[in-house]
């Protein structure tokens, strides 16, 4: 059973893409910087590498995947999506 | 679906042939790194003396600058652009939100050179580095991008 859709509103998606693109102060930052990697995260982002590196074995095949995955993304949105 | 007709690795070529002291900053380097994130744009940071030497290999692919080179220097960075985004830092020295200073020198000297594929290469920030221009005017996306570079410490790149 898929979830079901929520439409989202101009407005939504323009409060949603400032929250995005928002400053981070240098607070948050400082306590961001604070937080340990864990063990589990680290070997969760190593695996994503592995994963990534063996799909596509060199950074230009990596990086034409990054370009294909973008515009199949942006294709899906409502407006054109930019800045992540 | 198709991306659009922009060959990225013909214009880091053409960068790398060009001369240009460019480091390859943002999103692309962590792709190149091997971390799976989605941006954009491309994001470099050139020395400021050589910024009519990358528009001139952009322009070989349509890519036409906001400002012109005093402009730029001024401002501190500008943008090529068609169909694609290149953000382009040229100031000497950025200051991180943290207080902390990046001057482009020295990040030169400690820049390391990736391999793409057969005959192309580019130059991105050591490790460290590249993490210290992810708290320039940082975003919530920056952090978990740090996050992400955090957990490479110690890890031989591909």
């Amino acid at each position: 059973m898929s979830a079901p859709r929520i439409r989202v509103g101009p407005e939504a998606r323009e409060r949603a893409r400032l929250l995005a693109n928002r400053s981070v102060s240098a607070d948050e930052l400082r306590v961001a910087q604070s937080l340990p990697l864990s063990e589990d995260e680290r070997a969760e982002v190593l695996s994503l590498v592995r994963w990534f590196c063996r799909r596509y074995p060199t950074p230009a095949a990596r990086l034409r995947y990054v370009r294909r995955a973008y515009a199949r993304w942006t294709r899906h949105q409502p407006e054109p999506a930019r800045g992540c | 679906m198709q991306a659009s007709e922009f060959d990225e690795i013909a214009f880091f070529k053409g960068i790398e042939r060009s001369g240009v002291r460019a480091l390859l900053i943002g999103r692309r380097a962590l792709v190149v790194l091997g971390l799976p994130v989605l941006t954009a744009d491309y994001d470099f940071w050139i020395h400021v003396d050589d910024i009519a030497l990358f528009n001139a290999a952009a322009e070989s692919f349509g890519l036409l600058p906001t400002h012109t080179p005093e402009e730029a220097r001024q401002r501190g960075r500008y943008v090529l652009q068609n169909d694609e985004t290149v953000d382009v830092l040229v100031a000497r020295s950025l200051t991180a939100a943290d207080g902390g200073r990046l001057a482009f020198d020295e990040l030169w000297l400690r820049r390391r050179s990736v391999s793409l594929e057969e005959g192309v290469s580019v130059s991105i920030p050591s490790l460290d580095d590249l993490i210290a221009t992810k708290r320039v005017r940082p975003r919530p996306k920056d952090l978990e991008d740090i996050r992400l570079l955090e957990a490479l410490r110690g890890v031989e790149p591909e």
